[in-house]
């Protein structure tokens, strides 16, 4: 079917997203990163959240965000796609640029900026309508598409977010009936419907059974081919399970940041040995 | 040994706990029964389909009716809730969505007091602002006290379900690129719906069968009164007035009106639980 050719493109965004890599390529490294965080600092109020972080996010991998609660990490997600504009009083300043372009600055509209980073969150949030109007969503904030080119889109979505089978013959539904695990992987499909470029997953298993935070873990392993993904979690297992590469937090600052496997087996700073071994946090 | 004294005392305080509980529900639920019971009981005679079309006759001539005052009744309330419900609604969103800030607060606060002040004296206000100045009773008086009324009901119902809606759910809209009305007006308030719909049926159940502020406003009226600038007939007010004359005729035919009130203000109350259940919430 037209799904599975679909579903195996490898980019969702072809052309935008590859088009303007090779301009910020003078930013070193071998592949210049899909998000490059500089100097960013985080206030809520007076209350400085974060410190001075600077980290790349590379392109198609998982990054990990560790750390005890109050860290930060959160806090640094919720920059990517500046969703901290809803609340008075929240600031931050130095850089996060996306292919070169900062998004702190306001380089970006706040609409496309969300349009290409998404986001999933701790608590599966169902819109209260159908499922496929959950999918078409954002889609229909971004896109003038056809019925059948937004069927198409919606099924995609599904599909990829391991859905599709379990819902095809209810899309009519509410999308409160599912399960909890359903509703979550329905808010990935949601986001990942709109075709980002980064997905950002803030805890996203925290509230879900075993089995199906096992679906979401496998789900980002397929997704990283086409998106780039910055996932905060709890769980050190999940981070070592998922990522690429660690970054461990503590009090508002990046403390280290590697391959999951060094971070885990050999990490170089002793906060990070203390808090993986389980000696605070 | 003392364990088990310590057990039976804990057992023998959760059963008295639980008798007492029974006790005040039970009594509730007999002290409804009872007053429901003896309206249908003393007004079912006075029922009948000429007491709901006619006019209300003079003493002395047969089937005499309240349909001006069940029409006036509808008209009223219904010109009240035309102003009450956006009013209402609107500050109940600013303050569900925007609780932290000062004029929120301050809404919240004069809302409480608005609620907690008589009927009577908003029936005065609504007297000294649209009935002295002009020189005649009228219906949109009514309307306008019934308003006050209604709106700090509607506000701190409609606030109440925008709170319930989880704020995960306006951040979520807002992260798929929603801007944050988008998010307010398909998201949340649809989530919220079924309990702001619950808050507007109830606060017309509360002014449907208000009396005082309609003795210096909608005045009564023995005609057929489709026009809100005059004095208008009305339910709770004929009743009242019928109630207080000194004729057995007119006490029968209050009974059949308080009747027709309570069923319909039930009718409300149970449309209003009808539409909490209907939908599934936000976060079931």
């Amino acid at each position: 079917m037209s799904v599975t050719t679909n579903a195996g493109t490898p980019a969702p965004m072809p052309g935008s997203a590859s088009g303007t890599a090779s301009e910020s390529a003078a930013m070193g490294g071998d592949a210049p990163p899909r998000i490059a965080i500089r100097n960013l600092d985080f206030f809520y109020g007076a209350n400085r959240a974060l410190k001075g972080v600077t980290l790349d996010l590379p392109d198609r991998t998982v990054t990990g965000m560790i750390g005890p609660s109050g860290c930060g990490k959160s806090t640094l997600l919720r920059c990517l796609n500046r969703m901290y504009d809803l609340y008075p009083g929240q600031r931050a300043t130095g850089q996060v640029l996306l292919e070169g372009r900062d998004i702190i600055g306001g380089d970006i509209g706040v609409d496309e900026l969300r349009s290409r980073v998404g986001m999933v969150f701790q608590k599966p949030t169902p819109f209260p309508m159908s499922i496929y109007d959950n999918v078409a969503f954002g889609v229909r904030l971004h896109e003038r598409l056809s019925k059948a080119e937004l069927d198409q889109r919606v099924e995609w979505s599904l599909t990829r977010a391991a859905l599709w089978g379990e819902v095809k013959d209810r899309l009519a539904t509410p999308a409160t009936g599912l399960s909890g695990g359903q509703q979550q992987r329905l808010c990935i499909a949601r986001t990942i419907a709109v075709r980002p470029e980064v997905i950002l997953l803030d805890e996203p298993t925290s509230a879900l059974d075993p089995i199906s935070t096992l679906k979401i873990e496998e789900l980002i392993d397929e997704l990283k081919v086409d998106f780039t993904i910055a996932i905060v979690t709890h769980n050190m297992q999940q981070a070592a399970r998922c990522a690429d590469q660690v970054a461990f937090f503590y009090l508002g600052e990046l403390i280290e940041v590697g391959p999951a496997g060094q971070i885990f087996t050999a990490p170089r700073e002793p906060r990070t040995r203390e808090y993986i071994t389980g000696r605070f946090g | 040994m003392a364990t088990a004294l310590f057990k039976s005392s804990r057992r023998a305080k959760g059963l008295l706990w639980t008798a007492g509980a029974a006790l005040c529900a039970g009594g509730t639920a007999v002290i409804l029964l009872l007053i429901m019971g003896y309206v249908v009981v003393q007004g079912i005679g006075a029922l009948s389909w000429s007491f709901i079309t006619h006019l209300p006759h003079p003493i002395g001539i047969p089937d005499g009716g309240v349909a001006n005052g069940i029409v006036g009744t509808l008209i009223i309330v219904g010109i009240a809730a035309v102003i009450a419900f956006p009013i209402g609604i609107l500050l109940g969103i600013y303050v569900g969505v925007y609780g932290h800030r000062h004029t929120a607060n301050a809404i919240r606060f004069c809302a409480d007091v608005l609620a907690s002040v008589p009927s009577i004296t908003i029936g005065v206000f609504a007297y000294a602002l649209l009935v002295a100045p002009f020189k005649h009773f009228s219906a949109m008086s009514a309307s306008f006290a019934f308003a006050i009324l209604m709106v700090p009901l509607i506000v701190r119902t409609t606030e109440g379900a925008i709170r319930m809606v989880p704020i995960e759910m306006r951040e979520a809209a807002v992260a798929l690129g929603a801007t944050d009305f988008q998010a307010m007006a398909r998201c949340t308030l649809i989530a919220a719906r079924p309990g702001i719909v619950t808050g507007l049926l109830l606060a017309l159940a509360r002014v449907t069968g208000e009396t005082a502020p309609l003795l210096f406003t909608a005045f009564g009226s023995q005609f057929w009164e489709l026009n809100p600038n005059n004095p208008m007939a009305e339910l709770s007010l004929q009743i009242f007035t019928y109630a207080i004359s000194p004729y057995r005729e007119w006490h029968e035919q209050a009974w059949g009106g308080a009747l027709i009130l309570i069923l319909a203000v039930f009718v409300l109350s149970l449309a209003a639980r009808l539409a909490l259940r209907r939908q599934p919430s936000a976060n079931a």
